[in-house]
């Protein structure tokens, strides 16, 4: 009863933010990784995987240390890289030049989007005959494939991306009586260039995959030429080393554009 | 008194005559299915499907219809197909070698004579020269992946007239034609009833016969999975009973012409019902007589000739060279003979 007059004790208030918030765990991906080939390894050795399912890691890497000693790596790897550098470099370049003028221009942009709606699900494989009929069946149809897959995604993104903008900076840039050219290089440009930038990894994945498709014809060297014909000689050692190059690619690739937003986007920190 | 109710009635009904049924069924009738592409060359299925010969040796089979032969033969390996008859590729040899797949017999072959495939060159190489394999060197021919039967040909035929060509791959034959026609590949080699609308059509000339440097090349090949194979044998020599007599049924009606006009024609007729199904008859009918090309009586397997393309695939390092001819062929079904 001496208790009633006291103070209430204080309720110890438990911090309950955090979490949400994703940390770097840098070794966790490795270790996946190399869960899932021991995994495999051991499920080939033993028996349990078949040959037929399944290639044994260390022949695979096996296989890719062949493919280095031969010189054949390099004769493959070249071809491709310079199809994937050009195509997509034409792709992307065309892609953001029009998905900036899209998004600026409202002519543009009304005459594009259905264009641009229209030719985006088409399987660019379906088209490969036809560009052998109009670039042959050299570098150039390659080239176009590439850049044909390339550029609608960057479009899309690009544009989306500038109409993304924030409209309160650019009342402000009218405010502070800036020139539309001034407008559009120092908040235009730099504001949509986190979309683009992300538009990008999606569409240079998209020319990885691509390359594939464009090796179909006509290319005897070339990574994606090496799957296929991997592929047709149902030999999955090969069939993987070349995957696996491929996959390499792509996430190289991804930390080239990351590297370049870490330069580009600096303005945001 | 037992009363019966409808229900009761029918499904007593239905158990007698399945009893009925099911009677020759489990003396034989075992379930198969056989794999084919809608060409004139897998005739032999279609025949011993129509006229009951798979019935008779006591095979239940299912037609199963591919695009392309690369399909089919993984379809093999994994078990979703029992027999099936392709060209010998590097591919197939790579799945007998991972113990998959076994050639059991002989299809196709190129015989002396009659008309077989043909070696193809495109106007712009023919009017600069190419008028015959012997003008091979330096050219660009066309096939379809490496280690295809394409490509087999192509490397005999230039090994035989010394010459040194590339080999542009183009996965597909519609791809091939393109690149022939306009003239971006200079040579090609060909089944004849695609050979000769494309010559006729003048962006393409004959200029050789395979079977000038390759007699008596075995084409195609009758194969199953190494399973059906060491275990099945049963079920695989009734497939093959079957198979032979549609193949003998087809080649007395086209080649022998046995039946005259009249067993050409009918033989059209039963072919047309799975190739080019999708034009007349009147105007699939050359087409398909275009098509004729003997395939082996009794499945007979000229194991010289796929030794001879064994040989080459290693040689070209397309498949392991320590593969030997007991791994791709069990030759316990049929007669081998040396050509």
């Amino acid at each position: 009863m001496s208790d009633i007059g006291a103070k209430p004790e204080p309720i110890e208030v438990r911090f309950r933010g955090g979490g949400f918030a994703p940390k770097p765990h840098r070794w966790i991906g490795v270790i996946v990784f190399v869960v899932l080939i021991i995994v495999a390894e051991w499920g080939t050795r033993s028996g349990w995987i078949s040959p037929l399912t399944l290639p044994r890691p260390s022949d695979v890497l096996a296989t890719f240390g062949e493919l280095w000693e031969s010189g054949l790596l390099l004769k493959h790897l070249v071809p491709s890289l310079s199809r994937l550098a050009i195509g997509a470099a034409i792709g992307a370049s065309f892609g953001i030049g029009v998905g900036i003028l899209m998004g600026l221009f409202s002519y543009v942009r009304a005459g594009s989007v259905p264009l641009v709606a229209a030719i985006f699900p088409i399987p660019k494989i379906a088209l490969l005959p036809l560009f052998v009929i109009w670039f042959g069946i050299d570098e150039a149809s390659k080239y176009a494939l590439i850049a044909f897959g390339t550029f609608t995604p960057t479009v899309v993104a690009t544009y989306g991306a500038v109409d993304n903008v924030d409209r309160s900076l650019i009342r402000m840039g009218q405010s502070f009586d800036l020139s539309w050219f001034s407008i559009v290089r120092k908040i235009v440009v730099p504001g949509a260039m986190p979309g683009i930038l992300s538009g990008l990894r999606i569409s240079l994945s998209i020319a990885i995959i691509l390359l594939v498709a464009a090796e179909m014809l006509g290319a005897e060297y070339g990574i994606g030429a090496y799957i296929l014909e991997a592929g047709s000689l149902y030999d999955l050692e090969r069939l993987f080393a070349g995957v696996v190059i491929l996959s390499v690619l792509g996430v190289l690739l991804s930390m080239t554009i990351g590297l370049i937003e870490r330069r580009v986007l600096r303005w945001r920190s | 008194m037992i009363n019966f109710n409808r229900r009761q009635t029918l499904g007593l009904m239905g158990a007698a005559v399945a009893s009925g049924l099911a009677a020759p069924a489990i003396a034989q009738n075992k379930k198969a299915v056989v794999g084919a592409l809608r060409f004139t060359s897998h005739a032999g299925s279609f025949v011993a499907v129509e006229r009951n010969y798979f019935a008779d040796a006591g095979l239940d089979v299912e037609l199963r219809f591919f695009q392309a032969a690369q399909p089919m033969a993984v379809a093999i390996a994994s078990g979703d197909v029992d027999y099936a008859v392709t060209a010998v590729s590097g591919g197939l040899i790579s799945l007998a070698d991972k113990g998959a797949i076994k050639v059991i017999g002989g299809a196709l072959s190129e015989e002396p004579g009659i008309d077989g495939q043909k070696i193809l060159a495109s106007d712009a190489a023919f009017q600069a020269g190419l008028t015959s394999p012997a003008g091979l060197d330096g050219k660009k021919f066309g096939i379809s992946t490496a280690g295809s039967s394409f490509h087999y040909m192509g490397s005999r035929v230039a090994q035989a007239e010394g010459a040194e060509m590339s080999f542009t791959p183009l996965q597909k034959v519609g791809s091939i034609i393109g690149a022939l026609k306009t003239g971006q590949i200079d040579a090609w080699s060909i089944v004849p009833h695609i050979a000769k609308p494309l010559a006729g059509s003048g962006t393409v000339h004959i200029i050789g016969n395979i079977s000038d440097y390759l007699p008596n090349y075995q084409v195609t090949t009758v194969f199953t999975s190494a399973d059906n194979a060491d275990t099945e044998r049963d079920q695989t020599a009734a497939f093959l009973a079957g198979f032979g007599q549609g193949v003998s049924d087809y080649n007395s009606a086209m080649i022998d012409k046995s039946g005259g006009e009249d067993g050409v024609n009918e033989m059209v007729a039963l072919i047309h019902k799975y190739v080019y199904t999708d034009r007349p008859l009147e105007k699939a009918a050359p087409s398909i007589i275009n098509g004729t090309m003997r395939i082996n009586e009794g499945s007979r397997l000229n194991i010289a000739s796929v030794q001879d393309q064994l040989t080459w695939f290693q040689s070209e390092g397309l498949v392991d060279a320590g593969i030997t001819l007991d791994t791709f062929v069990d030759t316990s079904y049929v007669e081998t003979f040396e050509a």
